[in-house]
């Protein structure tokens, strides 16, 4: 299964995106794909969640944020929403908020993070 | 207590060779005793000399011990005691001491003694600081000592002379019991003195401390960021050495916690008072790994290199810990019986903790390559400029440990979701002796005797190699 191992995952052109809320456009662009990375193309951390969602069998679809001209006011919108943890990478499944890198590992090990993924159709079987 | 007195008032370095080393008489037990009263009131072989020999050998074993206490060398206090060994002093010229024309008397011994102690404290006596060659005084004393044969005779030998010299001449016995008993509570008197200072010492040593952990306790709780170098003691820092210690002490509640599982499974306790036992268990776990963020934020290499850990745990270490999927693998095949779905549940368990493993090493591998670019040589603009980012990079290093930290965390607790309450029990008690084990590995390894440093004259050579065990590494076990 072909994984994007790039920093730049699957880049959404700005002419889609609509002036606003950052987090509007978080949500919106969260809801457009099963699994939905935000995250920033220099981070280390960044790297190793994508490896592995990739060593998973997953396809996400990623957002640099240091790549996007409104990514600034998304970084400090994601920090909101997580509280004051570094605000990337943060993950969305199936639309919802999944959480940064501890939250995932969290819930890969207690075994609900498959079936989460299953649900939103980025595994099969 | 005993050494300090002794290295004030012991024997010089010369021992007697037919006496052998390590005993362990408390002098102060020897000299809190008015002895020389009721020696002197010939109460006769009453009293042990065989201890007194004993203590005379200890005091010169101490002496050797404590030589940098006790630049002065001393008679045997015990000497001071026996004032009817007289003949050894008469042979030793003492013109410095106080009883100038006193020369034949043991009396002029007790003064010597005193004058040499009274060099140590205060000089309250008009005597001198003679130091000029106590040494060899003593040498000669105690080369007389061991040249008239074993000391056990000697005190005997002398009782009849003093009965004798007290039949002869009444008054001049008096006198000089008089002047004996007078130099015994004063040199009684003395080393009252020097027992009061150096308890003094030690509570002013013990305020010391306290006021020390008093300000540990504030600035771990204040959470500290702390370079390499900052407030280090020695070449660790504060932080690290606050770590090691936290964990010294958890490691000790551990062992308590392991027996009380022990315990629990051999009491065929119920299910849920064995889950009390066990969560606690876990509670005691996830302690750790608080205590771990802590330090990860203070001192991150600490934790990455592994030196909180024994060598043996070391050379398992994966990012500042135990690897997660290695654990379990290890407990497997120990667990059974299991049925099907647990099985299931641990390997899946193995399984995606292979994989979260192998995404944080993979993330940690590009910050290792983001860094060597950083700092590797090139066009270098801006040397600090580089440092700069290069420390940016590095701080993400304990992103990293929490993550795995994280990671074994919650490897534990799915564990315990999946056991039954005694299978939970069973296996952490399988964890924490697993690790004990390599601690204990760590240990033997540490002190086994190697034979590049083996002689033949050494008899004590495996003390030596006792003595390399490096106390840091035996007493953390790891995590």
């Amino acid at each position: 299964m072909h994984c994007q191992t790039g920093s730049r995952g699957t880049y959404v052109p700005t002419s889609r995106t609509i002036a606003g809320d950052p987090l509007e456009r978080i949500e919106r662009l969260a809801s457009e794909n099963a699994v939905v990375i935000f995250s920033v193309s220099s981070c280390c951390m960044c790297h190793a969640i994508k490896r592995l969602f990739c060593g998973m069998g997953v396809n996400p679809t990623v957002y640099e944020l240091d790549e996007d001209p409104r990514g600034k006011d998304m970084e400090k919108a994601l920090m909101r929403l997580l509280g004051n943890s570094p605000a990337v990478p943060v993950v969305f499944i199936g639309g919802k908020l999944v959480g940064a890198m501890d939250r995932v590992m969290a819930s890969h090990i207690n075994g609900t993070l498959v079936p989460l993924l299953k649900q939103a159709g980025a595994l099969w079987l | 207590m005993a050494n300090h007195r002794v290295g004030e008032t012991g024997l010089t370095e010369s021992r007697p060779p037919n006496h052998h080393h390590h005993h362990n008489i408390p002098y102060a037990v020897l000299h809190g005793m008015n002895v020389p009263t009721s020696f002197i009131h010939q109460e006769g072989s009453a009293f042990g000399f065989g201890e007194l020999e004993e203590a005379i050998v200890l005091q010169g074993v101490n002496i050797r011990n404590d030589e940098a206490k006790a630049p002065l060398f001393r008679p045997a206090a015990t000497l001071e005691m026996f004032p009817s060994w007289p003949i050894r002093f008469q042979q030793t010229p003492r013109g410095s001491s106080k009883s100038g024309g006193e020369s034949t008397d043991s009396g002029s011994a007790v003064n010597t003694i005193c004058s040499k102690t009274e060099n140590q404290l205060e000089p309250e006596s008009p005597i001198s600081t003679k130091n000029t060659t106590p040494l060899d005084h003593q040498q000669e004393m105690a080369s007389d000592f061991s040249r008239t044969g074993t000391s056990q005779n000697q005190p005997v030998a002398k009782l009849p002379q003093e009965k004798r010299r007290g039949s002869t001449s009444e008054k001049q016995l008096d006198a000089k019991t008089l002047r004996r008993l007078a130099q015994n509570r004063e040199a009684a008197r003395k080393s009252r003195l020097r027992k009061k200072a150096y308890v003094q010492q030690l509570e002013s040593s013990r305020i010391k401390l306290t006021q020390l952990e008093q300000d540990l306790q504030r600035s771990r709780s204040q959470g500290f960021f702390l370079g390499g170098s900052a407030g280090a003691v020695g070449n660790i820092s504060s932080g690290a050495a606050i770590f090691d210690m936290e964990y010294s002490r958890w490691l000790e509640d551990d062992q308590r916690h392991m027996s009380e599982l022990r315990t629990g499974l051999n009491a065929h306790l119920s299910d849920s008072d064995l889950r009390i036992i066990v969560d606690t268990y876990i509670s005691h776990y996830d302690e750790i790994f608080r205590l771990k963020v802590v330090a990860a934020k203070a001192d991150v290499f600490h934790l990455i290199t592994g030196m909180w850990t024994t060598p043996a745990e070391r050379c398992f270490l994966w990012m500042g810990g135990f690897r997660p999927s290695e654990l379990i693998k290890m407990l497997i095949s120990q667990l059974d019986p299991l049925t099907e779905q647990q099985v299931m549940g641990i390997y899946s368990l193995q399984h995606s903790s292979q994989q979260a493993e192998e995404a944080l090493t993979q993330g940690l591998e590009q910050l290792q390559q983001s860094l060597t670019d950083t700092i590797a040589g090139g066009p270098v603009i801006d040397g600090m400029q580089q440092m700069a980012v290069a420390l940016g990079k590095l701080a993400n290093l304990e992103g990293f440990v929490r993550q795995a930290d994280n990671l074994r965390q919650q490897t534990l607790h799915q564990l315990s979701r999946i056991l039954t309450v005694r299978q939970a029990a069973r296996c952490f008690l399988m964890i924490g002796e697993y690790y004990g084990h390599l601690r204990a590995l760590s240990s033997l390894w540490v002190s086994r005797p190697r034979e590049s440093m083996m002689s033949d004259d050494h008899s004590c050579q495996t003390t030596t190699d006792l003595q390399m065990v490096q106390p840091s590494q035996i007493h953390f076990s790891d995590f």
